[in-house]
């Protein structure tokens, strides 16, 4: 059973790589308007990922509105905190750049984008964005992570659950988000930790401003 | 069990209410409002104007990934449109930070930027289709950043009418000097393509796609 699968697929990838010819040869002489559907750059396990990647990609855009809003209101004249207005307006550019970078790759693999909240991510959160130092690192750190279980679940959908092995895109999820989220969830654990001891009723006022001045200086990425 | 859990609990809400709380709040600040002077009108009209931005920073979006496609192919007009989203989005940004200085944003700051910003179009029959329905979005912003120089310059909603001119002056020679050089730029992009391909249709359409993304026209 098991070698009919595989020469089956074999079978398949071998007709595979026949058909854009075949549509070709076809086309040659007719009308030009004949579509050579199978001259896509689609190959592999795609198909399987291309709507994960799809909410992935579109999940960027939320994050980057999210850190967007918290940047600007760390950037108000009362808050007046510079080094958290860059903290979050660099997480914010890093996920809107991504999110592009993502958009070229799905392309890249014969796919196509589509735009949809289709999770509801949006509504299913409070949205609220009006908050103290220490709770909006808590809400960075809560992002970061449900996106590194995003990545993990799609190289989990293709490494496990995918007939077609196709180490190419999971190369990428690993390249591109596995170990850049570790490092990023590092680092604002390591801020919470450190506003939590420094946050007592003596230093709290003052232990601010000095972390904000650390992260004017800090480089995230 | 119960018991210990009680305990336990009880512990616990000592532990917090003892004299190591954790102090998230900034104390309360009394800093003079005289001079955070924007008005009611000219200020709900800017904010409207940075969720304008967005969405067609978004809509810019779509069009790059539309031209990104492999069985659409146009790489140099998918580049440009990616690069006008980025646009789009610094404009948000110009604008909120304007409304920063001015003292503003500090209430209500959740509901400045509606997250789910989904574009409306998302597929094209060509690239000139494309760069007209750009060249119209372009327009339409311009008529919006126009309609939030008439509010501001004249803002009927306080009393008495206010004219906000350092904004109407930034909004005049900034913004729409952008907006007004990118549209002829649109403009004459279209001129060319069309050009092209008056007789050569898709060969014109690839010459384009190719001038485009080596940065030739």
């Amino acid at each position: 059973m098991k070698v009919f699968i595989i020469l089956s697929i074999f079978c398949a990838a071998a007709f595979a790589e026949d058909y854009c010819y075949k549509d070709a040869r076809r086309a040659c002489g007719t009308k030009l308007s004949l579509d050579m559907k199978n001259c896509t750059a689609k190959y592999g396990a795609i198909e399987r990922a291309e709507a994960s990647l799809q909410k992935f990609a579109y999940h960027h855009f939320i994050r980057s509105f999210d850190y967007l809003l918290l940047s600007t209101h760390f950037a108000n004249y009362q808050k007046n905190r510079p080094g958290f207005e860059k903290l979050f307006r660099d997480l914010s550019d890093n996920k809107w750049h991504e999110g592009i970078e993502l958009i070229k790759y799905i392309t890249s693999r014969g796919g196509e984008m589509q735009f949809n909240d289709v999770d509801n991510l949006v509504e299913s959160e409070d949205g609220n964005f009006d908050l103290h130092e220490i709770t909006a690192i808590a809400k960075a750190l809560d992002i970061e992570k449900k996106m590194a279980n995003e990545a993990s679940e799609i190289h989990h959908r293709i490494w496990h659950k995918s007939v077609l092995h196709d180490p190419e895109i999971t190369d990428y999820i690993e390249k591109e988000f596995v170990h850049k989220e570790k490092d990023l969830i590092r680092k604002l654990a390591g801020y919470s930790t450190d506003l939590k001891d420094l946050l007592n009723p003596e230093d709290g006022s003052l232990s601010l401003f000095l972390f904000d001045e650390f992260l004017q200086g800090n480089k995230l990425f | 069990m119960k018991s210990i859990a009680f305990v336990a609990l009880l512990f616990c809400a000592i532990g917090f209410s003892s004299s190591n709380n954790l102090i998230c709040n900034t104390p309360e600040l009394d800093i003079p409002k005289e001079w955070v002077d924007m008005t009611h009108g000219c200020i709900g009209k800017m904010r409207e104007q940075v969720l304008e931005e967005l969405k067609a920073s978004m809509q810019y979006m779509a069009m790059g990934a539309y031209f990104a496609k492999d069985v659409v192919n146009r790489p140099g007009v998918s580049e440009m449109f990616f690069k006008s989203a980025s646009e789009e989005r610094d404009h948000a940004i110009k604008l909120i930070h304007y409304l920063l200085m001015r003292g503003e944003l500090t209430t209500n700051i959740s509901d400045l930027i509606k997250r789910n910003l989904v574009p409306p179009v998302t597929t094209w029959e060509n690239v000139v289709s494309a760069m007209k329905a750009a060249l119209k979005l372009e327009a339409d912003v311009t008529r919006k950043i126009r309609k939030v120089i008439e509010v501001c310059e004249h803002d009927t909603a306080s009393n008495p009418s206010n004219n906000d001119y350092h904004l109407v002056d930034y909004l005049t020679g900034d913004f729409l000097e952008e907006q007004y050089h990118g549209q002829r730029d649109i403009a004459g992009k279209v001129s060319t393509l069309e050009k092209m391909m008056k007789d050569h249709g898709k060969l014109g359409e690839w010459l384009f796609d190719k001038k485009v993304q080596a940065g030739e026209l």
